[in-house]
């Protein structure tokens, strides 16, 4: 199903920090949503979430780091069933495992609490939590800045295959161009709350429009990063 | 299971650092203790002769360490010894006096959380509105009021004008209320104030929008994520909550001229009555550490990086 949303705009303290602006992204579709610290991303990325979940879409959220995803009192098993229990599913080792695999998480101890994981695998939780439901859509926001890049790189690639394999659509923001580069099709451009650039990755990245995209380009990091 | 063993040193350590410093508080104490005594003993002033001998069978007259070491080695056997005054054994009327206190002390505990849990609930529904201002001001005040001014103010109120309740002493059930609730207003007060800071800062966590996104009902939030961490600070001060009572508790007995263990406490130290004195601080000493023992387990059992922390 085609994800459309359209006027979503977001005011705080009596100003705009999102000015309206329309998202459609097609089934198993991937999108890079770039733009500099403070440009409004993680904003944009939150509305979306909010407004396609009031609407009764399946669609997760995957944080920037695992502490604003796990609350570090709570076992991973609890996390687990809890997130099960939400979505209406009845306990099932067999899918947990399945996605275990898929995404190679070592399966620590579930009794344990998050912060007796490594980062790197409470991530690969975290997105194993928001993919338990079968999205249509997942957002990721800078889903591995927490990560050391070769962690990062091996995640990533784990969620590429497992995505592939499915009609799961992808929203990745990251403030890193050479990143989203590597992995998406179509590039969403951010600058001051607004929507400035939305076109393929190739020609944003040969002819960026404007001074956002030019900016981001200018600084994209050319050193072969794995991610 | 190593923090542990340290924590059970740890309450050791105190407990005879609790008994010596009090010993030598008593001991140091000005004014000849052998004559207070006397006057306790006989209510009149006595030959020296008497004094000599009460300074024998008290051990006064041993030195420092003798004495204490022949204080503290029955003690260590559970035994109390006997009054200086009376001569009787202190244990059972160690024991009266503690059948008055717990009870007002546990009512009053019960009063606070009977108070502070809804106020704290509603202040922090919205923060800052006038329910959460109110409900600060209330903490305040009840925080300000000294026990005795409070006391005295529902003696005033309830027994004299009104007339509902009885005030002096601890002839019947109801007598044990008006106490109870000079205390408990105190005990809400504190916790509230406690609680309400404990509630805003659990439920402003920084992963509990990506738990909404998750689809967890409101319920579910407030009763897994948001209450263990607000229980927290409540059980860290629960510790000095129990101090609070037991002075409360002490100086309410004496307002309200309640048998129990303040008036217990205030009529052995007028006296001099060493081993009563004693029994009293150990007693309390042994409460506390057992409490802050049983705080720090709990807390481990809550949140094990705090135990990870300290080793
Ligand atoms: N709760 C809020 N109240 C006020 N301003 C906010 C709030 N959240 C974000 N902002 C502002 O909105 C802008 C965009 O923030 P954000 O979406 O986090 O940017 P990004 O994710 O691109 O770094 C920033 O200028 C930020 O200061
Ligand atoms: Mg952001």
């Amino acid at each position: 199903m085609t994800i459309v949303a359209r006027g979503l705009s977001v005011h705080r303290s009596g100003r705009s920090i999102l000015y309206p602006t329309d998202i459609i992204i097609e089934p198993g579709e991937r999108v890079g949503l770039v733009g500099a610290s403070g440009s409004g991303k993680s904003t944009l990325g939150h509305a979306l979430v909010d407004t396609l979940r009031a609407r009764g879409q399946s669609v997760a959220l995957v944080p920037q780091s695992p502490d604003d995803a796990l609350d570090p009192l709570r076992s991973m098993q609890f996390h687990w069933r809890e997130a099960e229990r939400a979505l209406g599913l009845d306990p099932d080792v067999v899918r947990r495992d399945a996605l275990f695999e898929a995404l190679r998480i070592e399966a620590g101890d579930m009794r344990k609490r998050p912060w007796a994981w490594s980062r790197g695998m409470q991530q690969r939780f975290v997105i194993a939590l928001a993919l338990l439901g079968a999205p249509d859509l997942l957002v990721m926001d800078e889903p591995t800045s927490a990560l050391d890049p070769v962690v990062a790189a091996g995640t990533m690639n784990l969620l590429d295959a497992y995505l592939k394999e499915r009609q799961t659509a992808l929203l990745l923001i990251t403030h890193d161009l050479g990143l989203a580069a590597a992995r998406v099709s179509r590039l969403i451009v951010m600058d001051a709350c607004h929507v400035v650039e939305n076109a393929p990755t190739e020609t944003v990245l040969a002819t960026p429009q404007t001074s956002a995209a030019k900016a981001l380009c200018a600084h994209r990091n050319w050193l072969e990063l794995p991610c | 299971m190593a923090s542990v063993l340290a924590l059970f040193l740890r309450a050791s350590v105190v407990l005879v650092c609790t008994a010596l410093a009090t010993f030598s508080l008593l001991w140091h104490a000005p004014g000849d203790p052998a004559l207070a005594v006397a006057i306790a003993r006989y209510q009149a002033v006595v030959p020296d002769a008497v004094l000599d001998q009460i300074r024998t069978e008290a051990g006064f007259n041993t030195g420092f360490w003798t004495a204490f070491a022949s204080w503290l080695r029955p003690l260590l056997q559970g035994d109390f010894g006997q009054s200086a005054v009376t001569g009787r054994d202190v244990w059972p009327e160690l024991v009266t006096a503690i059948g008055y206190t717990v009870p007002l002390a546990v009512l009053g505990l019960l009063i606070g959380l009977f108070f502070s849990i809804p106020l704290a609930l509603l202040a922090t529904k919205k923060p800052g509105g006038w329910l959460d201002r109110l409900a600060v001001a209330l903490a305040s005040i009840g925080a300000a009021i000294p026990a005795y001014w409070l006391g005295l103010l529902l003696i005033l109120l309830f027994a004299v004008q009104l007339g509902w309740l009885p005030a002096m002493g601890a002839r019947t059930s109801a007598h044990v209320i008006l106490p109870a609730l000079t205390l408990g207003l105190g005990v809400a007060a504190s916790l509230t104030r406690i609680l309400r800071s404990g509630l805003l800062e659990a439920r402003g966590q920084s992963f509990l929008p990506a738990f909404r996104r998750r689809g967890i009902s409101r319920r579910a939030l407030e009763r897994d994520h948001v209450a263990p961490h607000a229980a927290i600070p409540v059980i860290t001060v629960f510790g000095l909550e129990l101090a609070f009572l037991l002075e409360g508790a002490v100086m309410v007995e004496v307002i309200f001229a309640r048998p129990g263990l303040g008036t217990f406490l205030v009529s052995a130290i007028e006296a001099r009555d060493f081993p009563k004195v004693q029994a009293v601080v150990i007693l309390t000493a042994v409460l506390f550490v057992t409490v802050n023992l049983l705080i720090d387990l709990l807390y481990r059992a809550i949140d094990p990086r705090i135990g990870e922390r300290d080793a």
